[in-house]
């Protein structure tokens, strides 16, 4: 079946009641957690992957998952722009603009720029997505398991590179990652693995299980933590006005929209490089060539459009390693992937041969919740932005007893609540050796795809474990992974090196244009105060007429 | 109190233990198939996983000890003591639940969680009981998965 036969039929699948109300409801929600402070789009995720069990059709449940990033990102601009507080990491870029713009009394004009570009960004990358997809997996068609062992390596050693600090800490976290899959029946030769004649251990750690306690429970707790320590106080948000964006204004941001769009779409397209990376990228090419460069600091309108219009650029084409190699490119993809697996999708290679139909529903799925994240970003953006004020007592146990529910749910077994609690105390032993999580969870996932390709090509090739290095592809591959894990590692060095310095600096000018601000808040009161005191004295006179005389 | 955690030398002793005691368990943890069927011994990805990450475990503690590179993660018990004692009430929630089931031990759990957070509104404990109803009857009839119900049904 050819590619426009398979869009063709994608095309009717996609457009259901059942694709467009999950989507709606991906967005809703995406925007929700998005938009909390210290909640993020992989909370989302997670939260959302147990009920996707229940739904049939996997494109539907994938869709779903994907309306949940797409939400969650423009969904991350809203507390950014009214609290001063990101809501996720990739909207960092936007508070340099969107919230001196708030302060000047302009949220709706933010908020729609946000959109704006969110959507733009979004629906570029999209529509890359559908263009490069089928193209690259026509390349690297002739793949065999064992170039899909090396590119599982690929995979983890690109995470482990790019995600925390240390890197020899995050090859330990990538290690036990795998080693944490390798636990119960070998599906091969049957064997049990590090059982320890547990029998909650003998059956394996399920995935979804692992996945909630390590990234949804972990993060609730943090953001408890906080809240008791607090006492509970909540931000004041920026009340939302009614000036949207002019035409003009519109026309105005667009170049930057595009530019930011594409530079983030290459860089979303390479394993390792998310939405935190390449925010700020486009934001300083947009300051760099922007004819008012003077203004990006002060609430500039480009400067919102650049940062949002890439963190939503990403989305797409971070998509592209994964359904093409099965590679994903960050922790948000690692997640999908998981989710892929779940749902009994193989990504890669063969998906575009085997399950083309699917691969292009997805995509189509992709494409067209960035379209409908415009109605609903105008629609509710002003109601999810009150969700900020709400007390996260309400939302913490609700969330906690869909974790606990959720990882219950993967088997029917009560062992993946005890296993839950198991990795939940295992995990904030890692956050205090500075370990971080997200190669850990990437080892899991890959773990079965890795050891099934392992498996079959060591016994195509006669248990001759060189065949990995004397198969030219193989070999790139492995080589490429030297390479990419050096190059990646020194650009994220300087890339931070860059953040910090654009961090610092909006920082200093927020602090500036408060201290202004407050200037002439106390100039308008002394001054009123004044008048106040001429007009009593004024008034006493009069009161008194003998007096005066 | 505060406690400097020095993490490249403690994970690398941590970690490294942890490879080295499950590297001589392996032999008696993973055992070798009676029949030869052709695939690869199950003990072979284990075993590299486990090799690595003594390896990097020994590359940490010579950054430490040696290049003197370090991270000082500061452990300040005030700031840690509610984390620890929400990941406790967690473990015990997940008891709770395998005993009495997981509506009552949704309602004890959390009221207690939001008793500890300082709240003091009596809506949002009816609140998050009603939730933990609802998302009892959800799983129940909307997923159909039964949630555990304890030794009360």
């Amino acid at each position: 079946m050819g590619d426009f036969q398979m869009i063709g039929q994608a095309l009717v699948q996609v457009f259901t009641v059942s694709n467009l109300f999950m989507i709606l409801i991906g967005l809703c929600i995406g925007m929700v957690v998005g938009c909390i402070p210290g909640l993020s789009v992989m909370l989302g995720i997670i939260l959302m992957l147990p009920i996707t069990y229940s739904i049939e059709d996997p494109a539907t449940a994938i869709i779903l998952l994907l309306a949940v990033y797409i939400g969650g990102m423009y969904g991350g601009s809203i507390s950014a722009i009214t609290l001063n507080t990101p809501g996720t990491n990739s909207a960092i870029a936007t508070t340099f603009d969107g919230y001196p713009l708030a302060k000047k009394g302009k949220v709706k004009k933010a908020l729609d720029t946000s959109l704006f570009a969110s959507v733009c960004g979004g629906l570029f990358s999209a529509l890359l997505l559908l263009l490069c997809a089928s193209l690259i997996t026509k390349l690297v068609s002739n793949f065999t398991s064992v170039e899909y062992f090396s590119m599982g390596i690929l995979g983890i050693s690109l995470i482990a590179g790019v995600s925390g600090n240390s890197l020899p800490k995050s090859i330990i976290s990538g290690m036990i990652g795998l080693l944490m899959a390798c636990v119960g029946m070998d599906a091969v030769t049957g064997v049990t693995r590090f059982s320890f004649g547990m029998s909650t251990l003998k059956y394996g750690i399920d995935m979804l299980p692992a996945m909630i306690a390590l990234i949804a429970l972990t993060q609730v707790v943090q953001k408890l933590r906080d809240f008791r320590l607090s006492g509970g106080k909540l931000d004041d948000a920026n009340k939302i006005d009614k000036e949207g964006l002019t035409k003009k204004e519109t026309k105005g941001i667009l170049p930057a929209i595009l530019r930011s769009s594409a530079v983030a779409s290459i860089l979303g397209a390479m394993p390792g490089v998310g939405g935190g990376v390449a925010q700020f990228l486009c934001y300083s090419e947009a300051r760099r060539t922007s004819k008012h460069p003077e203004e990006f600091g002060k609430g500039s309108l480009e400067g919102i459009a650049a940062a949002e219009s890439s963190n939503n650029a990403v989305v797409g084409s971070a998509m592209i390693p994964l359904l093409t190699l099965g590679i994903p490119g960050d922790g948000v993809t690692a997640l999908l992937l998981g989710a892929f697996v779940l749902h009994g999708i193989n990504p890669g290679p063969t998906m575009f041969s085997k399950q083309g139909v699917m691969a292009y529903t997805i995509i189509l799925g992709c494409l067209i919740a960035n379209v409908l994240l415009f109605p609903i970003g105008l629609g509710m953006t002003r109601g999810v932005a009150k969700i900020v004020q709400v007390r996260y007592t309400y939302l913490a146990p609700i969330i906690i007893m869909f974790c606990f529910a959720g990882s219950f749910a993967a088997t029917g077994n009560t062992k993946e609540l005890v296993l839950c609690a198991a990795i939940l105390v295992f995990s904030y032993i890692l956050t205090l050796l500075d370990i971080d999580n997200t190669p850990l969870m990437l080892g899991m996932i890959l773990e079965s795809i890795m050891e099934k390709n392992f498996v079959t090509a060591s016994m195509a090739y006669d248990r001759d474990y060189t065949i990995f290095f004397r198969r030219p592809i193989s070999l790139a591959i492995l080589a490429i992974t030297v390479l990419l894990l050096v190059s990646l590692m020194r650009m994220n060095k300087k890339i931070e090196e860059l953040n910090r310095k654009n961090i610092e600096a909006m920082e200093a000018e927020h602090a500036k244009m408060d201290a202004a601000m407050q200037a002439a808040k106390a100039e308008t009161t002394e001054e009123n105060t004044a008048e106040a005191a001429v007009e009593t004295v004024e008034a006493a006179a009069v009161n008194q007429p003998g007096k005066q005389e | 109190m505060k406690i400097k955690i020095k993490t490249n030398l403690w994970s690398g002793i941590i970690m490294g233990a942890i490879s080295l005691i499950l590297l001589i368990l392996l032999p008696s943890q993973v055992r070798v198939p009676a029949f030869d069927s052709g695939a690869p011994s199950p003990r072979i990805i284990p075993g590299i996983c486990l090799v690595m990450m003594l390896i990097f475990s020994v590359v940490l503690i010579i950054q430490s000890v040696v290049f003197k590179k370090e991270k000082i993660v500061e452990f300040d018990w005030q700031k840690e003591k509610p984390a620890i004692l929400l990941i406790a009430l967690l473990c015990i929630y997940v008891a709770l639940i395998l005993f009495i089931g997981f509506i009552p031990a949704s309602a004890v759990t959390f009221c207690i969680i939001l008793a500890y957070c300082g709240e003091r509104k009596p809506f949002i404990y009816i609140f998050t009981v009603a939730a933990a109803i609802g998302i009892y009857f959800l799983f129940k009839y909307v997923f159909t998965v039964s949630l555990p119900t304890g030794m009360f049904f």
